[in-house]
């Protein structure tokens, strides 16, 4: 690959792979570290991928593999089940608007491992879930589970932050038509 | 279909029309087109989602982070990857050296490869530049040795413990002179690959320690394992390959 097309592909997919970094280790620091050491393992092998369409995969799961190396101690099976998700709370939604950036961010590294890392893939607008599947190498019926269950808690989390924040919650059935989630 | 199983699916489903054509939505999507309430819970997750994934892409990149990555990778990258010329060159060499190459792999001679390792570095080189391709490719070596059993191919009975640890890329089997070849490629630590060759042993094959020779950019050690004989090598120096092999 030429200096230029490695550029362009940096450009392409630079700051997407340091968001999810950022949800994955919760540091800016470490998520800088582990964007450039893809980048570095994509020009040490990445020529070595025969399907160029597929640079983008690869690199964000070259990162997450990353991830999981340097932190794998720190990654455990979920501490909320799903029965902690009351169907009640699924029909209420959070008023992101109320929100900024860095608190929607904040609430998403909330949510364990590894509803997190689905969660940022879908959210990145990057990925299908065939492409989650293949980028965290887990089953297709396991991404939309955790999608399903993922968005359960990060709504549950923000709603809890919005209280917090005494922000007026909108109820499924009340909101709508002239009222904005953002 | 009910609606919870409906909104289970949905909460994969894309609204920007990337997932239109999908038929595992497509059920769920008539599902929410008939009934009021599914189709006003789709509205308010897709409203959701789209809040989110604007917030999410909001996050500030650190400054000068792009420029950080290029300088980063720019001093990172082996040599070879900024010669392409001097890599052809070595190429070519070596190629030249497989084809003129007759001694087999117990001559004595310390300072020279044998026929089939200069064949193995040669197609070694091949698949670093991507002229080739790896027959099968995973990270986990122990995967890639039983490919090679599956498909008849030579395949050492223990990989060495230093080796063993390291992620894998892919492998490659050739023949050379009718001799069934395999090569596994593995990454070290330290960014640079190493390459696992393995063929039937000759008869009179005897040493177990490893025979290290540097030939041109090119550090081996070959040794005899069982019913095998086994070649390290890498591009760089015998003692960068010592300590991978000790």
């Amino acid at each position: 690959m030429s200096e230029a097309d490695f550029e362009q592909l940096v450009d392409r997919q630079y700051a997407a792979l340091f968001r999810f970094a950022l949800s994955l280790s919760r540091s800016e620091a470490d998520a800088a570290d582990l964007t450039q050491q893809t980048f570095f393992l994509w020009a040490s092998k990445g020529d070595q991928l025969r399907d160029r369409s597929k640079a983008k995969s690869w690199l964000f799961t070259t990162l997450y593999r990353e991830f999981l190396g340097r932190h794998r101690h720190e990654v455990r099976f979920p501490k909320v089940e799903l029965d902690e998700v009351r169907e009640e709370e699924m029909s209420i939604w959070p008023n992101i608007n109320a929100l900024d950036s860095a608190m929607v961010l904040q609430t998403l590294n909330e949510v364990e491992e590894p509803f997190r890392a689905t969660l940022t893939l879908f959210y990145l607008k990057q990925f299908s879930y065939h492409e989650i599947a293949e980028i965290l190498d887990i089953p297709i019926g396991t991404v939309m589970s955790r999608l399903s269950r993922g968005k359960a808690m990060l709504r549950q989390r923000l709603l809890s932050r919005e209280e917090a924040l005494g922000n007026k919650i909108v109820s499924f059935q009340s909101e709508k038509k002239g009222e904005s989630h953002g | 279909m009910d609606n919870r199983e409906a909104k289970f699916i949905l909460n994969a489903y894309r609204p920007d029309g990337r997932d239109a054509t999908d038929p595992r939505f497509s059920e769920a999507l008539d599902q929410a087109r008939r009934d009021p309430i599914l189709e006003h819970w789709l509205e308010d997750s897709v409203m959701f989602d789209a809040a989110i994934t604007e917030k999410l892409c909001a996050i500030a990149v650190p400054a000068q982070f792009r420029e950080n990555i290029l300088a980063g990778v720019k001093v990172s990258r082996p040599p070879r990857w900024s010669k392409p010329l001097a890599n052809w060159a070595i190429a070519a060499v070596l190629t030249l050296m497989a084809i003129t190459g007759s001694v087999i792999w117990h001559n004595t001679r310390p300072a020279r490869l044998a026929g089939w390792q200069n064949k193995a570095i040669s197609v070694i080189s091949s698949l670093v530049r991507n002229e080739s391709r790896f027959d099968a490719q995973s990270q986990k070596p122990a995967e890639l040795v039983s490919w090679l059993r599956a498909h008849d191919a030579p395949a050492a009975e223990k990989l060495p413990g230093n080796i063993e640890k390291l992620e894998s890329l892919g492998c490659k089997t050739f023949s050379w002179n009718g001799i069934p070849v395999s090569v596994i490629c593995f990454m070290r630590p330290d960014g640079g690959l190493i390459h696992l060759v393995f063929t039937k042993a000759a008869d009179g094959v005897r040493d177990n320690a490893p025979r290290f020779v540097q030939q041109g950019d090119w550090a081996t050690a070959t040794w005899r394992s069982g019913e095998m004989v086994c070649m390290l090598a890498l591009e760089g120096r015998e003692d960068q390959l010592r300590s991978s092999v000790l």
